[in-house]
């Protein structure tokens, strides 16, 4: 049976693969016609499998007080529905992974309803700021249905992408179908779609066509470090989600109760003409770079074995690290060149305000039996 | 029905014996160069997907002009369903003026009359006096499901004139879903099932427009805009089309926008929950009466009412429109949130005593 799947398999790839030959062909313009036609028509039929196979490990979560009383917008930004909100199950004794969209108004009380139907409290442990994800804990529970995760790597722009969500209050959850958009977005942390991504599937999943699980569908915002920045273009065609394949190591610290933030040197620089590097016009004390021992005057060149040019370098390439990382940082100073490992500090204002009274407990996680 | 996994399992499934012949095709056209397949279904030219569903549909829709009102607009999509001229478009103010003119596919304009009307699905049923060959059938049970392709027809933002035809946007159907069905949810006053789909249709003019599938068959017709207050986000949706089925033959009463007139409320729990910080907040015992069916069942101060007969309780409004509901010696179903426990009550109410 097993080799028979394989082969069917294979099959289903030389179809495509023909399709794609005569399409690119163009030799019988009636076939090619039928083929896209007759794959168009199969495409349902695959959504459908895809969202089944994810379904057991979608949750539907509710909250319960918060700041629910400002009308129609909070904090500047629109304000959040009443209805509940969507998460997915990602390790068997628990864990779920949502976007902190979700908790914008600071609810007293969450719950989490599995797809068995059962209702049980859930805990906030951690979040993650800069990819506006967050992790839930419920207790006494094993053997969960966890989701399969797709690497990021391995994705291409142009395959289809489902996204998922329970928002609408139905259990079941509504689809709505498009394609990867891009990769590598807002600092590497996100992936870009065309699928409708709004406050009805924040927090769900985004699939792929064999419902594996691309990433967690979050708000996000170019010009806004705010964590419900972006909300204002859902269903626009451009949404975000969070790959969690290779995100392990980030998990393992929202289990333990982090709060993930960028990081922050604490310098003011400027470009430089005609060279490369950027010049150290200020340094804020108390910070990691005055700290570290960076001084005026100083000239970036280089961060964690990425050349600095100019200030884009400087910003992408701190995107990628976070508060409380040890980085190496290598400076011009009359000429010469020094490396100095500095440690990067938390934004002074919290990118959070909105949530940042529900802080997330600081419960150890369970260690494994 | 089996569930599928994958499109793997999908394959392999041994009820989907039509797919794998397909798959087994495909293997040979690729390998031989020769096509098993038959003709295509249909559509031509190269990439012509489409073009059969949305030219059919096309001859078989209208723009409907009534009066602009302030900031209402004055016009609508319509759709053919009789060939003597009965068009379905969607109900509003812009009707309520000296004169609603529909332009037909063909450009010419006509006066209509309206016949009928729905607020509760915002439909009306109007009548031009010429004859109207092409229309569109409509089905008396569900057409397309969750998932399954479909282009919405419509004239938003009143971006086609006279001849010219309707926008078209491709999507698929995101969920089949009763929107009203929870507690205190006023979005639409309709209680059926709506078609919720992922193409954009939230916009000015598109209301009364058409959703079909690939096969030009009508799944619905486009609703007004609105805002659902679950998510803070305008719905993309249609009325199915067997709903406008029953309203076109007069089975559905013409106007049933009243609500159900709210009960007093005379059942009796005997519970005070914590009104301090206002309605909105979570519905926490304060104070459970002596003697009353909540202190037989156990409830305490602190504890923190969930859920009511499966309903969210996310607030003391909700609890008391659930109280308004019930009447004495009605049983509940209570979720109850203790600590960090949720306990399951079943409690019988009593009377208010007066």
């Amino acid at each position: 049976m097993f080799i028979l799947k394989k082969w069917l398999l294979s099959f289903l790839l030389l179809l495509l693969v023909s399709i794609h030959v005569s399409a690119q062909e163009g030799s019988d313009p009636l076939k090619a016609q039928g083929d896209l036609k007759r794959g168009l028509l199969l495409t349902p039929r695959a959504f459908r499998a895809a969202v089944a196979k994810v379904q057991p490990s979608l949750v539907t979560i509710e909250s319960f007080g918060g700041s629910s009383t400002v009308a129609g917008k909070i904090g500047g930004i629109r304000k959040q529905g009443e209805g509940n909100t969507t998460g997915l199950m990602i390790s068997p004794d628990g864990y779920v992974v949502t976007s902190s969209f979700n908790f914008i108004e600071q609810p007293t009380t969450i719950t989490v309803i599995t797809s068995d139907g059962v209702r049980r409290v859930a805990e906030l442990m951690g979040r993650d700021d800069t990819r506006r994800i967050c992790l839930l804990k419920i207790d006494d529970v094993r053997d969960m249905p966890v989701a399969e995760a797709v690497a990021p790597d391995g994705l291409r722009v142009g395959q289809w992408a489902i996204s998922v969500g329970v928002g609408y209050g139905d259990k079941n959850p509504a689809i709505s179908t498009g394609i990867i958009s891009a990769k590598q977005r807002m600092g590497g942390r996100a992936i870009q779609t065309d699928a409708n991504i709004s406050p009805a599937n924040y927090g769900g999943p985004l699939l792929d066509i064999e419902g594996r699980v691309i990433g967690i569908c979050v708000p996000m915002s170019a010009d806004s470090r705010s964590l419900a920045g972006g909300v204002e273009w859902y269903d626009s065609g451009i949404g975000f989600c969070i790959p969690i394949s290779g995100g392990e190591d980030l998990i393992e610290k929202m289990k333990q109760g982090q709060h993930i933030q960028r990081g922050v040197l604490g310098v003011k620089t400027q470009d430089i003409k005609n060279r490369e590097g950027v010049r150290v016009l200020n340094v804020l004390p108390q910070m990691p770079a005055a700290n570290a021992g960076i001084a005026k005057g100083d000239i970036l060149v280089g961060l964690e074995s990425i050349a600095i040019a100019n200030l884009v370098d400087l910003k992408t390439a701190l995107e990628r690290q976070y508060a409380g990382d040890e980085i190496e940082v290598v400076i011009e100073r009359a000429g010469k060149q020094q490396r100095l490992k500095v440690t990067l500090a938390a934004p002074v204002t919290e990118d959070s305000e909105d949530v940042s009274s529900v802080l997330p407990s600081r419960r150890r996680a369970q260690p494994k039996k | 029905m089996k569930k599928m996994e994958s499109l793997r399992d999908l394959l392999s499934d041994k009820s989907n014996l039509a797919l794998r012949l397909l798959a087994c095709m495909g293997v040979v056209t690729c390998l031989t160069g020769f096509s098993l397949f038959p003709l295509p279904l249909f559509g031509q030219g190269l990439d012509g997907t489409f073009e059969e569903a949305i030219k059919q549909s096309q001859k078989r829709m209208v723009k409907v002009y009534g009066a602009t009102a302030g900031r209402v607009d004055g016009y609508a999509s319509g759709i053919v369903v009789s060939d003597d001229g009965l068009i379905l478009t969607m109900q509003g103010v812009y009707l309520d003026g000296q004169n609603t003119r529909v332009t037909l596919p063909d450009g010419t304009t006509h006066s209509a009359t309206i016949l009928r009307r729905n607020r509760s699905l915002q439909l009306a049923l109007l009548k031009i006096d010429v004859s109207t060959p092409d229309f569109f059938p409509l089905a008396d049970r569900p057409v397309g499901q969750k998932g399954d392709w479909v282009l919405s027809l419509s004239n938003a933002f009143k971006v086609a004139d006279g001849v010219e035809a309707m926008s078209v946007n491709l999507g698929v159907i995101s969920l089949r879903t009763k929107i009203d069905a929870r507690l205190g949810s006023r979005d639409v006053a309709y209680s059926g099932e709506l078609v919720l789909i992922d193409a954009i249709t939230s916009n000015p003019g598109a209301g009364g427009g058409a959703v079909v599938t690939v096969d030009g068959a009508l799944v619905g017709s486009i609703g007004r805009v609105i805002n659902s207050s679950e998510t803070n986000t305008r719905l993309n949706y249609a009325v199915p089309v067997d709903t406008l089925n029953r309203f076109v033959r007069g089975e559905l009463p013409s106007d049933t926008a009243q609500m159900p007139k709210r009960k007093q409320g005379t059942a009796y729990l005997g519970v005070r929950l914590f009104t301090l910080g206002g309605r909105n907040q979570p519905a926490y015992v304060e104070r459970v009466i002596q003697n009353s069916p909540a202190a037989e069942i156990g409830l305490k101060p602190d504890d923190l009412i969930i859920s009511i007969n499966g309903e969210k309780i996310g607030n003391i409004r909700e609890y008391e429109l659930m109280m308004k509901s019930i009447s004495p010696g009605d049983e509940l179903i209570m979720i109850v949130k203790r600590k960090r426990k949720l306990l399951r009550v079943t409690v019988q109410v009593t009377a208010k005593k007066s």
